[in-house]
């Protein structure tokens, strides 16, 4: 396929999805449209981080802090000002607040890079919690303008839409391929002429938004917030969870492990909470050290090298067990001596 | 204050500073020798409480007895999870970055199974026994004997760490690994089995810190976190890698929480550290220890 009919058909694929869950909310009971809800909020919220943090290995843990500026800045502007406004401003706040907390880190790699966002995310958890406790008194926030339930939903999924959409445009474009460069080379990109500082700024604000749009449309929904809610790390984790078992560097790799996770969980979160945090836990695992490249990398020949790495193994450990190996060391050592 | 408030202030911020010292050392010693941010550390302190407490409040093993039994069975731990994960992961990765990153995540996952698995099979409760409660006099201070008991012990085992590894054989191949890889792999130092073994010992000694930490404190699943959070600002302020550095940093950090808790206010004690270890991460990211063209 050419670039332009993979464009289209990507394109295309988006528009049936967008209009599946366009219908949702008409056919659909209370449950499934809140677990469409959900399950919407993590494709936002994966799919933008893996635009920047997926293609540029800056693994970012901090899009819990970013959903829980935009959570916080939307529930107090909204008996001001109308609701797309009170999603709006809570983007614009989460990307300037990114700006600053990348000049600062942007410039650190790997694992110092990783280990500083979730320090950050925490600082902030923890300042908002002692600015409310001391400041102004309270723990929390009940929210009393709500708008409806099909607003929430409509709104959340035009932000995952957006979301895909973004990734599926910025790909093609200059800025994209700047950000894939720097994932390859950082130097080597600097070298060929872009200025990595500002591509880098960009994208990271750019995740922001997104996580703080959604931070805004979402807070609505709980109708009471508190900062260990809103700026939970596992918002941060799982976002990041989904993008890697899905596959950062896809397209629908996130989308795909979006509603995986969505599914699983609310079949399994009720019932042993544990137990689904253990599925968590061992999936990641299971996916990092087979499936590297993520879900949406996987094929027929995946699976068939699985097979047949599989049965060399086990044929391996036949020869061992049988004592087979022994005795051709032993036949091989006595050749030797005679 | 009087003279004996101050010491009183010193000695518990220096009690809890050891503590950390004991577990950034483990974390240190994974991440210097083989580039992994083990997050699930303070998960393994956990298990090593909760065995502690288990055996000793049915079977009745006294603690200190304890202290060899988990470290023994947190190593085996953790030569089965290197053996599992991360053998496995340095195989595959092509280079050492991006091994990094995904044993950072590997890491991630053990923290959710460790965790989780421990909350389902003890429960959510805070757990704890009584353990050499009689207080202790110093002049005008007065100590918990097991909170001293726990500081002495925390401090013999980073001690026998540091020795081992400047003074015998098994801890020059170490230094020599952590310097320069493929270096030591050239003079014959055998990475299949050093890795592991370290890998091993680290868990071992969060062990060690859970079950010193059980003799004085209550435990808990979530109690981990914490302290794995502490131990990477520990390592942060000593530098990665630097063994001296993550002891000295981790007693300097207890005394500055406790004297800097004692002045403001005890909810404040956790913006204090990341305030803390930002602040470093950000004007000294090679430790505040660190000389000129010295490593490790």
């Amino acid at each position: 396929m050419t670039s332009r009919q993979l464009l289209i058909r990507d394109l295309l694929v988006l528009l049936a999805i967008a209009g599946w869950g366009l219908a949702l909310p008409y056919w659909g009971s209370e449950f499934i449209v809140s677990l469409a809800l959900t399950c919407l909020m993590y494709v936002a919220l994966s799919s933008s981080w893996a635009l920047f943090c997926g293609t540029t290995r800056y693994l970012s843990l901090a899009t819990s802090a970013f959903f829980g500026i935009g959570a916080y800045s939307g529930a107090l502007s909204l008996e001001h000002m109308p609701w797309l406004q009170a999603v709006g401003l809570g983007a614009g706040i989460a990307a300037v607040v990114a700006v600053v907390m990348g000049a600062a880190v942007l410039h650190l790699r790997g694992t110092y890079f990783a280990v500083l966002t979730f320090g950050m995310t925490e600082l902030i958890r923890h300042a908002i919690t002692y600015f409310e406790k001391s400041v102004t008194g309270t723990v929390g926030r009940v929210l009393a303008v709500v708008p409806e339930r099909d607003t929430i939903y409509l709104t959340v999924l035009g932000l995952a839409v957006l979301a895909v959409a973004t990734s599926i445009v910025v790909r093609r474009t200059r800025f994209g391929l700047a950000l894939a460069g720097i994932g390859a080379d950082e130097q080597r990109a600097q070298t060929l002429g872009v200025n990595t500082r500002w591509v880098k700024l960009a994208g990271f604000a750019l995740t922001a938004a997104f996580a703080g749009a959604v931070g805004a449309a979402m807070s609505v929904r709980w109708t009471y917030i508190d900062p260990p809610t809103v700026f939970n790390p596992f918002i941060g984790f799982q976002t990041v969870l989904i993008a890697l078992i899905g596959g950062a560097l896809t397209l629908w790799g996130p989308l795909i492990a979006a509603i995986v996770f969505s599914l699983l969980a609310e079949t399994l979160r009720l019932q042993a909470p544990q137990v689904y945090m253990m599925t968590l836990g061992m999936l990641l695992i299971l996916s990092v050290l087979y499936l590297p490249g993520g879900l949406a990398s996987l094929r027929w020949g995946t699976l068939r090298s699985w097979w047949s790495d599989t049965r060399a193994w086990w044929t391996e450990r036949r020869y061992e067990w049988s004592g087979e190996k022994e005795r051709v060391k032993r036949r091989a050592r006595e050749q030797r001596l005679a | 204050m009087s003279i004996g408030a101050w010491l009183e202030l010193i000695t518990s911020g220096l009690i809890t500073g050891g503590i950390y010292a004991l577990v950034a050392l483990g974390l240190n010693l994974q991440y210097g020798l083989m580039r992994i941010l083990n997050i699930a550390h303070g998960e393994f302190l956990m298990v090593g409480a909760y065995l502690t407490w288990m055996l000793q409040t049915s079977l009745g093993f006294s603690p200190l007895l304890m202290i060899p039994l988990s470290f023994a069975l947190l190593m085996a731990l953790g030569l089965a999870v290197h053996w599992l994960c991360f053998r496995r992961l340095s195989a595959t990765s092509p280079n050492l970055d991006i091994f990094e990153a995904r044993g950072l995540m590997v890491a991630f996952g053990l923290m959710f199974l460790v965790q989780n698995a421990a909350n389902w099979a003890w429960g959510g409760e805070l757990r704890g026994y009584d353990f050499l409660t009689q207080p202790v006099k110093f002049g005008a201070a007065q100590f918990a004997a097991n909170k001293l008991l726990v500081f002495a012990l925390a401090l013999v085992f980073s001690g026998a760490l540091i020795v081992l590894l400047r003074q015998t054989l098994l801890g020059k191949g170490v230094r020599a690994l952590m310097q320069s890889p493929t270096g030591a792999q050239l003079m014959g130092i055998n990475t299949r089995v050093l890795h592991p073994l370290m890998f091993g010992i680290g868990l071992g000694l969060s062990g060690v810190a859970g079950c010193l930490l059980s003799m004085a404190y209550t435990i808990s699943p979530a109690m981990g976190e914490p302290y794995t959070v502490t131990a990477l600002i520990v390592i942060t302020l000593g530098g990665f890698g630097s063994m001296g550095g993550a002891l000295a940093g981790g007693l300097l950090l207890g005394v500055v929480e406790a004297i800097g808790m004692h002045f403001t206010n005890p909810s404040l004690k956790a913006l204090l550290s990341y305030s803390v270890f930002i602040a470093v991460l950000l004007l000294r990211p090679e430790g505040l220890f660190a000389r000129k063209g010295r490593k490790a």
